[in-house]
């Protein structure tokens, strides 16, 4: 009987024990990693907070504590306003910028998507709030900027427990358990993360910066996954407009800057994605075509202030006989790349992609129901179509020149310093206002004599008469 | 325990059976001390009234950890009476009722283990008026505190911080003898724990907002008026504002008034018409009392959200020349309805600035990274923010009790009705603002004396950045007969 008794007590013990364990179990999991789909219905709500997989690892920051960290370190980011210093295209009312996400990983995590660097914005003028262009190149967002601001957070001291639950207590009550898991495992585990990523990304602290608007694009794959040795190839170059990308492909055009990539849209969308940090075993393939087959068809936004439509008639004569070989739909060279030799633009970012990497790109998905087979070494770069060109200075690959009438002069006639990032548009000169006080204090200053700067060749046109140059710039803004 | 007990001899087994009970007692005396310990400091019970107007007036938003205590608050001017300008509170231009001890807009709520002080609504939304200058203000809630002086007030609490006698051993029997009757316990959290966590408080907000409210460069907002929006940037988002350019921290804005609310539901709110959900308007707002979306009593809010709905526009308190209003009627259905009256299609919607062209610091410092800013306010909560906006100008107003809301234009740059149906060049240059003496002549307050009743009053200059009396010309070129018909009219609104 007594031994009877013992026994049940052992397995009642055992019993609940069990159920303990389950129930902690449940609670971690449903706390920790029960994920959440998040689903835009509209393709462009879609492509602007839609994941692409970022969430996972890599950048992902906890969304109350990204809330909170430019609350906490301020001095971190460029200047008052927040994320909005940064950059951000920001719609208001919306809780995050354009281009971060919010899925919940058992807690709401932010991550980046295509957006973050493929959204533009404009402003008539400095107190005016600016106009959002999605699918544009954001040449006002800084990158490199954003982080570095969650590097220099991460490594401080301060980004511990106490200082971030304290800066999160008076915005929102996350519960006593929640808090716990911020405690200890969120936030050390968001720490140790941004700290990786960090060291990940220490190759880019010895070359010059990127600025604003400019990304070194392949660099860090190269050297965070496709296992080629960091060299010291300096790859900063602007980012680039990703509307209307059907006639692109149905014409079997080059992608990319240097053209290293032609034929499928999908080798260019999954490897940007890889290049966001999301991992080939994560990516959401189905989202990604989502967003592959929304590109083919984004608009071109037209310009939006005045065209005197008899000038830029003018200018279009201009055009087909000194531009449109390279960059018209039906010319014969366009989307094809040009020897640098030819060209003469600064050839740094052409050098930082290398055959090796060529190699590693080609066979690093070959497990995978996706793969790689187009990715190539050029020696020169693309001429790409000028849809939308009013929208994607500054110009050429590395944004060193300001406007499409400074592009027009020879390059010692180019501004040899200006400022780049402010989003007020000069609408004499067709790029943004790179000079003057405003520009200076939101810009970010690029000097072309800062390698990978230069702002040297692409010469066609310089020798135009004035009368010719300012029609064909009116022309310009009609594409 | 239990094993000495069983190792225990027989004859010993008192001595520990005793032993026992007094470790028992203890514990148990513990326990009940730490729940007595527990439930003083953990309770949350705000002062409550039922009246709805006392409610107002003295109820708690739940915005006490951002002000002082109450003892310490009333000790504060009895220690440091050179900091105000003049006799006590009441020389800020606070409202005191006969018989009250706190002056309105000021709420008392017990929370973690003390009395706790905090602002309300009616801080910065009840107003006084005077007929005579011998007679005694009268009080009228929910209009704009036209004579008080809230920049003084936030100075007044910095400089005491910065005092070297804000200390415990100065303070407690300042407290005591102004009648805190403190326990032990008390005297021990004031000493040991409060008045230092209040001081250090107090100089983290003045570090904060130092760049808005203790800078030269900055010219100062006066008697009635505020930098509405800065303080936001400076503590809900902790924006470094020694770097925000200044003409930024330019921007000061008379107090609105608050009655009425239930027509103004879809119209563009606040001077540069920024947000059109009354909520949003009121959850911001409280933010501005020092509450947080954690600490705001949602309840209390929406007691008065509720209220103020219905609360009727006060009436014009002197006589009306009926016969002249009436004439002036038709004067206004034509020149301002469209843009004032709730029925006008203009209403609620904003002019730009190159239109109306009054001054443009107040539109420039509500700036476009604030909007966005405030979208990430109230995150995790059903009423986060999605309604606020830049704006390109200033929004058109109702003007349901104008005559309780002179000075006039957003930043209260021209005093009477009368000066503002003039052009700008023969509005005053120069006036003084925040005497409660009414101007019945000229429909706004008594603005050419510079002190009175031992107060002094805000000598306003419109060549000041922020204080620009320009534009809004409208009705500028009536003739006298008719601008006097239109300001009896208005009169009656």
């Amino acid at each position: 009987m007594a031994r009877h008794g013992k026994h049940r007590r052992w397995w009642v013990a055992l019993l609940i024990v069990l159920l303990i364990g389950i129930a902690l179990g449940y609670l971690l999991w449903s706390r920790l990693l029960r994920e959440e789909p998040l689903h835009y219905e509209a393709e462009l709500d879609n492509f602007k907070y839609g994941s692409i997989g970022t969430e996972a690892e890599g950048l992902r920051v906890p969304f109350w504590i990204w809330l909170v960290m430019p609350r906490i370190f301020p001095e971190y980011l460029p200047g008052p306003g927040g994320y909005v210093s940064l950059g951000f295209a920001w719609e208001e009312g919306h809780e995050l910028p354009i281009g971060l996400t919010k899925k919940v990983i058992g807690q709401p995590l932010v991550g980046i998507n295509c957006a973050l660097c493929h959204t533009a914005t404009v402003r008539t003028d400095k107190y005016a709030k600016p106009e959002i262009y999605v699918t544009g190149p954001a040449h006002q967002f800084d990158t490199q900027g954003y982080f570095r601001f969650l590097f220099a957070s991460a490594s401080d001291p301060r980004f511990n427990a106490d200082n971030i639950l304290a800066a999160i207590a008076p915005n929102y009550d996350m519960g006593f358990i929640d808090r716990m898991l911020y405690r200890y495992i969120l936030i050390p585990q968001t720490r140790k993360g941004l700290l990786e990523f960090q060291q990940e990304m220490s190759w880019m602290d010895d070359r010059p910066e990127w600025g604003r608007g400019r990304i070194d694009p392949f660099n860090p794959a190269k050297f965070r996954y496709l296992g080629i040795p960091v060299d010291d190839t300096i790859g900063n170059a602007d980012n680039m407009s990703v509307w209307n990308m059907g006639p692109k492909v149905q014409n079997g055009y080059h992608y990319h800057w240097d053209g290293l990539l032609d034929g499928p849209l999908q080798e260019v969308v999954l490897s940007s994605a890889l290049g966001d940090s999301v991992t080939p075993d994560t990516l959401p393939l189905d989202n990604l075509e989502r967003i592959q087959s929304f590109l083919m068809n984004a608009p071109v936004p037209p310009y939006p202030f005045d065209v005197d439509e008899e000038l830029a008639s003018a200018g279009a004569q201009v055009f087909l006989n000194n531009c449109a070989d390279c960059h018209a739909i039906g010319g014969s060279r366009t989307g094809s790349v040009i020897p640098i030799e030819e060209v003469g633009t600064d050839r740094h970012r052409m050098d930082s992609w290398t055959e090796a990497s060529v190699t590693a790109y080609n066979s690093y998905a070959d497990e995978y129901s996706w793969s790689f087979s187009h990715f190539q070494k050029n020696e020169g770069y693309n001429a790409t179509l000028l849809d939308g060109i009013w929208l994607r200075g500054p110009y050429l690959h590395n944004g060193s020149v300001p406007s499409l009438t400074d592009l027009l002069e020879p390059p010692q006639s180019r501004p040899q310093v200006f400022w780049r990032g402010y989003d007020v548009y000069d609408q004499e000169r067709i790029g943004f206002v790179t000079q003057g006080e405003d520009a200076e204090r939101y810009g970010w200053r690029l000097d072309v004599s800062v390698p990978g700067n230069s702002n040297s060749g692409h010469l066609y046109g310089t020798g135009l008469t004035p009368e010719e140059k300012r029609s064909l710039v009116e022309y310009l803004k009609t594409l | 325990m239990n094993d000495a007990t069983v190792r225990g001899t027989r004859s010993d087994r008192p001595r520990h059976g005793r032993r026992r009970w007094v470790l028992i007692a203890v514990a148990v005396v513990l326990v009940l001390f730490g729940a007595y310990l527990a439930r003083r400091f953990t309770r949350d019970s705000p002062v409550v009234y039922d009246n709805i107007v006392e409610h107002y007036k003295y109820g708690s938003l739940g915005s006490e950890a951002f002000s002082p205590p109450y003892w310490v608050w009333k000790a504060l001017p009895v220690m440091f009476p050179e900091y105000l300008p003049g006799e006590g509170y009441q020389s800020l231009g606070f409202v005191y009722e006969e018989g009250k001890d706190l002056p309105i807009g000021f709420s008392r709520r017990r929370l973690n283990g003390l009395d706790g002080l905090g602002l309300n609504c009616a801080f910065c939304h009840t107003g006084t008026v005077r007929d005579t200058p011998e007679s005694a203000p009268r009080i009228y809630v929910g209009m704009p505190a036209h004579q008080f002086d809230i920049q003084g007030y936030f100075k007044f609490l910095f400089d005491a911080a910065l005092d070297q006698r804000f200390t415990p051993d100065q303070m407690i029997p300042v407290m005591e003898s102004l009648g805190a009757d403190f326990d032990p316990i008390d005297r021990a959290f004031y000493r040991y724990v409060v008045i230092n966590q209040v001081r250090l408080g107090l100089l983290q907000a003045r570090d904060r907002l130092s760049a808005i409210i203790v800078n030269d460069e900055v010219p100062p907002w006066g008697l009635g008026r505020v930098d509405t929006f800065n303080p936001y940037k400076a503590l809900q988002l902790n924006y470094p504002m020694h770097e925000v350019p200044v003409d930024e921290l330019i921007g000061p804005a008379d107090y609105p008034q608050i009655w009425n609310q239930a027509p103004r539901e879809g119209l563009y709110l606040h001077w540069d018409g920024n947000n059109n959900s009354v909520d949003e308007r009121n959850l911001g707002a409280a933010l501005g009392t020092g509450a947080t979306p954690t600490s705001l009593d949602y309840a209390s809010l929406d007691r008065i959200d509720t209220w103020l709905r219905e609360f009727p526009p006060p009436e014009y308190p002197y006589d009306i020349d009926r016969s002249l209003a009436a004439e002036g009627e038709p004067i206004y259905q034509t020149l301002c309805a469209d843009c004032h009256d709730f029925d006008g299609s203009r209403i609620g919607t904003t002019i730009p600035l190159d239109t109306i062209g009054t001054d443009p610091y107040r539109l420039h410092n509500y700036t476009y990274d604030l909007t966005v800013n405030q979208a990430t306010l109230y995150a995790g909560m059903p009423w986060r923010f999605t309604h606020w906006r830049k704006s390109d100008g200033y929004a058109c107003q109702a003007l349901d009790g104008i005559w309780a809301r002179a000075p006039y234009l957003h930043n209260g740059s021209v005093p009477t009705l009368r000066d503002l149906l003039e052009p700008p060049e023969n509005r005053p240059a120069v006036f003084y603002r925040g005497y409660d003496l009414y101007d019945r002549e000229n429909v706004g307050f008594v603005s050419d004396v510079p002190e009175a009743n031992g107060r002094e009053f805000f000598r306003m200059e419109r060549t000041v950045p922020g204080n620009d009396n320009g534009g809004h010309l409208y009705g500028t070129d009536l003739s006298p007969e008719k601008k006097a018909a239109l300001i009896e009219y208005m009169k009656t609104l």
